[in-house]
């Protein structure tokens, strides 16, 4: 079985964890979904697994981590250019 | 695996049977450092506190009193200089436990040289008696479980901090006591864990210590941004503090909350606490050794050498790369998980095998590398 490259971790999630570094234009195939990616994610970041209008929760867990600064889309790296925290955090 | 350890006089367990060398001011510090070196076997602690009343002396005097009571302690070689601030410390302590202790202080014996003298021998004597005491087998109520995590990865709530939580949840399960702590990493997850509080009371203590800890760092007017998430956190792909108090907060697994309790405060019966303690790794560590904590977890994704003076504290990694990396900090790597390899329930029962072996006498990565840090944890400047 070849090593699995991203982690859905709830079902509710709009984000998934990559496990392994991934190239913009890979195509992701796993547990049912296929996912385009569009930008270079480090392993260890998310990426978008369903589409942000800006201020939408980012959830993780099945719970809410933040809210997205911008739209994001599907495939799209979803870090700290793109999300805050909704608590201790001003936006800029 | 059975469970043994050092039963002490007021029914405690103790999982190691340290002979600790404690000065009660500055400036015997490098006394008590000296002593260390002369004694080998023995652990010291050193700190920077000068005996004064100053507005944090409540805790630091909790944070002190504890230790030298910790359960893995035999006996505490105590170096004061003869103050009354001490004797209040000494009677904290032994509110506690009654840990032996031998006392040496600067005012009976004149000089520093002759006060770190004095103190050897004491260590010495203390030390054979420590090597005679054996083991005796322990019931799960003896286990004090202190959970921490230190530069967290977005592997940290996936892999070592879940597995940590099922390893948790069994040891609770069995009768034993579990120490969450870190404040300000519950902060985004405290209304979850407030849900699973054994009363709707406790649950709001849940809540309250997180409002209070928030209120104090909006009225600082603190950016937090820049430093939780921290820069290597980021790096690590986290992006907001609620995303990192989401995975921390899994090292406490399912199991109900008890009680919540203040820094460096004993936990009144088994069960899983919550303790507001700072995120500072040592901090932290020295708040559990001084509520009586007799073995640590510490989930790690950037990889931290930290031990503490007197828990045995295991290092579990949340991804195979850091641990490949430095092995010489790691007791056990989590990063399976992510890799596909093993299971959550896999490693949650790895780690709690673990657990069982360090409690029973294996030594841990941070014991053999020599870490035994202790500092004190204030609130404020020190003013006076």
């Amino acid at each position: 079985m070849s090593k699995r490259q991203v982690l859905f971790l709830h079902p509710n999630d709009n984000i998934a964890v990559c496990l392994t570094d991934i190239a913009a234009g890979t195509t992701i195939s796993q547990d049912g979904k296929e996912i385009s990616i569009k930008e270079n994610i480090p392993r260890g970041h998310k990426i978008c697994t369903r589409p942000m209008a800006k201020g939408d929760g980012v959830i993780k867990y099945g719970e809410r981590m933040g809210h997205a600064t911008k739209p994001i889309e599907i495939g799209c790296h979803v870090h700290t250019h793109n999300v805050l925290g909704d608590r201790l955090s001003t936006e800029e | 695996m059975s469970l043994t350890g050092y039963k002490r006089s007021n029914g405690e367990w103790g999982f190691r049977n340290h002979v600790l060398i404690a000065p009660l001011h500055q400036m015997l510090s490098q006394s008590a450092r000296a002593i260390e070196e002369a004694v080998p076997g023995v652990v010291a602690i050193s700190h920077d506190w000068s005996g004064m009343r100053e507005k944090d002396f409540d805790r630091i005097a909790k944070t002190l009193s504890g230790i030298l009571v910790n359960p893995n302690v035999f006996h505490t070689v105590i170096l004061a200089i003869g103050t009354d601030i001490e004797s209040e410390i000494l009677s904290l302590a032994q509110a506690h436990a009654k840990t032996p202790f031998t006392i040496v202080t600067l005012k009976d014996a004149g000089s520093l040289q002759a006060l770190t003298e004095l103190g050897s021998k004491a260590a010495a004597t203390a030390l054979n008696g420590a090597k005679a005491l054996k083991r005796e087998p322990a019931p799960w109520s003896a286990v004090v479980l202190g959970l921490e995590c230190g530069g967290s990865d977005a592997y940290s709530g996936i892999t070592a901090n879940p597995a940590l939580g099922v390893a948790s949840d069994k040891f609770v399960a069995d009768g034993a006591t579990s120490i969450l702590g870190e404040t300000m990493e519950i902060l985004g997850a405290e209304h979850l864990l407030a849900l699973r509080a054994i009363t709707p009371e406790v649950g709001q203590q849940i809540i309250d210590v997180v409002a209070r800890y928030e209120k104090s760092i909006n009225y600082e007017g603190i950016d937090i941004r820049g430093a939780q998430p921290s820069r290597g956190n980021i790096e690590g792909g986290l992006s907001t503090l609620e995303e990192k108090s989401l995975g921390a907060a899994k090292k406490a697994g399912n199991a109900q909350f008890t009680g919540v309790l203040d820094y460096a405060d004993r936990p009144p019966v088994a069960g899983l606490y919550f303790m507001d303690t700072p995120g500072h790794d040592i901090e932290q560590l020295s708040g559990f050794a001084a509520a009586g904590v007799n073995i640590a977890v510490f989930t790690t994704g950037r990889g931290t050498p930290t031990g503490s003076a007197v828990i045995p504290t295991i290092k579990v990694a949340t991804n195979t790369e850091m641990a490949d990396a430095l092995p010489d900090l790691i007791d056990l790597n989590a990063g399976t998980i992510a890799d596909g390899t093993q299971t959550l329930e896999e490693v949650g029962a790895l780690i709690y095998d673990l657990i069982l072996r360090v409690a029973n006498g294996d030594e841990t990565r941070a014991e053999i590398g020599g870490h035994h840090e202790f500092n004190l944890s204030r609130l404020y400047g020190s003013t006076l």
